[in-house]
């Protein structure tokens, strides 16, 4: 059996029509063949290359260009994308929208990010706020966050949580890369509030499609934070606690909306936390950390193989 | 001659299901259209989804890892043999095992099957290569050889089973081959280039128009990444290109690379003829992988002419490649987009198989991270600056001047 002969069986059984036939051939056959993914992809890849080219213009440059024609530029440069998308834009809506054209989402992405760099730079140069120079971070936030709802946009969104995480205080590029109990308290907070708002707009049917997005930052901040916890105060703390919870209600919501994303990270950073734990009573007996790697493994593989013949997942 | 463990209809039930899928999520075929197909193209395997079959792979691994360092560490501090020896032999159970599942509880892509055939042949390569060393052979036979075992033996298993990864990873312990025989530059990337290129004619050869559909998307991966592995080989400024990125812009560029000037030239020539190839290749055959290659190819050439040809680069080089990424983009879009039902020559910029969609995505994680840019590409306030040249007395100020 092949592709054509099952399209051709299914129309000569009146289960396919004579339109779906040939729309499928033409497909299957590559005689209609979509760049569209490949579009975007190049798209997304030139924005993100005119923003590297601006970051490092303005590093190398800044002494010889000037504060007025840089911050000039890039406030011109984020308003006029800003402003495109307000008019080209759909008109907003709680359910998903389509963007007017294939850049669009992209065009507002540039803004948002020449926007963050517009002020990072106002602030390097002349600390307007001084100490509390980390509110444009909220602010910056905020903006983004209603950009992103405004406009359904993804990536938006993805920049409103990180710069929201940036204002907590984490941050990738500079010399603090550790997770102490300060950033690990803030990282909990962070991934509640994170997790409460998309809650709260997803109950409140405002792009329910979103919350994945979300849930995403609130897992992946709150394990780490929790496994960090373990890592300090060991199995009988309230970090352990923490992580079976949050793991026992990833599992739950994963089989119940049959998001198996979610399933991973209980699996993976479960394991990870709970070995952390045990590892520390049995590290002196080196037969039972080998002991307890083979049968907790196994213990997994056969969880999870119950689990997916139960849900029959096919793919 | 066939060594696959799967029969050539299951695989091709498997990826017209797959298709199917893709349809439906598309809007192309109804619910129910779906299941009458599934019902026609029963693979008779199981199945998972990918997350659940990185579970297993993953924790399949550890636990054929535990079990096999347990072993050793029960042996007390075991000589190179007795540890060799264990390697080799467990390679056999793992192997075993693997073919077992598969039949036993047919599984196809389950993450098991996957993780206990890899331990098997790592096992074993590790084993062997100990072996080689107990004879205290020249370091460079045993390298060749340990490369070849690894080749030969990931080879088996995607011939057997049919893992892509593993026919992958066989071309690139073959092309680290050239490495070890103490060439020169010149002649390690000839041989290099010779290996790959005739890797690429065999599949071609073997890439029939009337193979299953399976076999020839199968095939496309394979050309597509040899493609990228033989522009790999001829690029000579690709290495500087990476420095740059990492910021070290100290890198002082080596006249013609350290190779000849022909050579230089060539390769500046094949820099520009392979991507090209690639995308004409793909776009006259319908071959999306090696078209997106070509495509991915055609920027690193671009990015790395000004090396070639010894031109200053400047900070805002990777903005005019942007702008023409975007420009070429939008044009080929709108050009598209005004033609007859959306499509001109069979392409269309619409959106016709919808991906399947995982929650979050590599864009979305690209857009996360990019306050991280952002923040390492501030400059140092003007004002510090001002200090730190001197200009300033400092009237007792602490910081150096």
């Amino acid at each position: 059996m092949n592709i054509p002969n099952l399209l051709q069986k299914m129309y000569e059984d009146k289960r396919l029509s004579r339109e779906q036939l040939n729309s499928l051939l033409d497909i299957h056959g590559k005689r209609l063949f979509s760049v569209h993914h490949e579009l975007r992809f190049f798209l997304y890849a030139g924005i993100l290359l005119i923003i590297a080219g601006l970051g490092f213009t303005i590093k190398q440059y800044f002494a010889q260009l000037g504060d007025i024609a840089i911050i000039g530029t890039l406030t011109l440069c984020a308003c006029a994308a800003l402003i495109y998308c307000f008019v080209k834009g759909n008109n907003y809506s709680t359910e998903e929208v389509t963007s007017p054209n294939l850049l669009f989402d992209y065009i507002l992405f540039f803004g948002c990010t020449v926007y963050s760099m517009d002020i990072a730079y106002i602030e390097t140069q002349f600390h307007v706020l001084g100490d509390l120079w980390n509110n444009y971070l909220l602010v910056s936030a905020a903006l983004f966050l209603f950009l992103a709802y405004r406009f359904d946009n993804r990536l938006v969104l993805s920049l409103a949580l990180s710069t929201l995480a940036a204002w907590f205080g984490f941050t990738l590029s500079g010399p603090r890369f550790s997770f102490q109990e300060y950033y690990r308290l803030y990282a909990i907070t962070y991934s509640i509030i994170v997790f409460l708002g998309g809650g709260f707009l997803y109950l409140l049917s405002m792009k329910k499609h979103f919350f994945d997005i979300y849930l995403n930052f609130a897992i992946n901040f709150l394990f780490i934070a929790l496994i960090s916890g373990i890592i300090d105060y060991k199995l009988f703390s309230l970090y352990f606690l923490g992580l079976l919870a949050a793991c026992i209600i990833l599992v739950l919501y994963s089989l119940r909306t049959g998001k198996f994303l979610y399933m991973l990270y209980a699996i993976v950073y479960g394991y990870i936390g709970i070995s952390i734990g045990f590892f520390d009573l049995i590290r002196h007996e080196t037969a039972l950390v080998f002991l307890y790697f083979i049968v907790s493994s196994l213990a997994v593989i056969i969880m999870i193989f119950l689990l997916s013949r139960k849900f029959k997942e096919n793919e | 001659m066939n060594f696959r463990i799967y029969t050539s209809e299951q695989e091709e039930n498997i990826c017209i299901r797959k298709k199917a899928k893709t349809w439906q999520r598309s809007g192309l075929i109804s619910e129910e259209q779906l299941r009458l197909m599934e019902a026609e193209t029963e693979p008779n395997v199981h199945q998972t989804n990918l997350f659940f079959r990185l579970i297993f792979f993953l924790f399949t691994w550890l636990c054929a890892t535990a079990v096999t360092a347990f072993v050793i560490w029960l042996m007390k501090e075991p000589s190179d043999t007795a540890a060799m020896s264990i390697l080799i032999l467990f390679s056999i159970p793992f192997y075993v095992l693997a073919e077992y599942v598969i039949k036993k509880y047919r599984f196809y892509r389950y993450g098991i099957e996957e993780a206990l055939a890899i331990a098997s042949i790592v096992s074993l390569c590790v084993g062997c290569g100990m072996l080689l060393d107990k004879y205290h052979l020249d370091y460079q036979i045993e390298a060749i050889a340990v490369s070849l075992i690894f080749a030969l033996t990931f080879f088996w298993v995607f011939l057997r089973f049919g893992f892509l990864y593993s026919a992958l990873i066989s071309i690139t312990a073959l092309s680290t081959i050239p490495f070890q025989l103490s060439l020169s530059p010149t002649e390690e990337r000839a041989f290099l280039l010779l290996i790959l290129c005739l890797i690429l004619l065999i599949n071609i050869l073997l890439d029939k128009s009337d193979n299953e559909d399976f076999r020839k998307e199968r095939n496309i991966l394979i050309q597509a990444c040899l493609l990228a592995a033989i522009y790999l080989a001829v690029n000579l400024r690709l290495p500087e290109l990476v420095s740059l990125y990492f910021d070290d812009r100290s890198i002082i560029l080596q006249p013609y690379a350290g190779f000849s000037s022909y050579i230089y030239w060539l390769s500046y020539i094949l820099t520009f003829l392979i991507p090209a190839i690639g995308i004409y290749w793909g776009i006259k055959r319908r071959k999306r992988l090696i078209m997106n290659a070509g495509l991915v190819l055609a920027c690193l050439t671009l990015a790395t002419n000004k090396s070639y040809l010894g031109l200053t680069r400047y900070a805002w080089d990777p903005a005019i490649l942007g702008i023409m990424l975007i420009l070429i983009s939008t044009l080929i879009t709108r050009w598209l987009s005004r033609g007859p039902n959306k499509a001109r020559y069979g392409f269309t910029a619409e959106n016709i198989l919808k991906p399947e969609s995982h929650g979050i995505n590599l864009t979305d994680l690209g857009a996360a991270l990019t306050p991280v840019f952002v923040d390492s590409q501030q400059p140092p306030a003007q004002a510090e600056k001002y200090f730190d040249s001197g200009k300033s007395g400092g009237g007792g100020a602490s910081r150096g001047f």
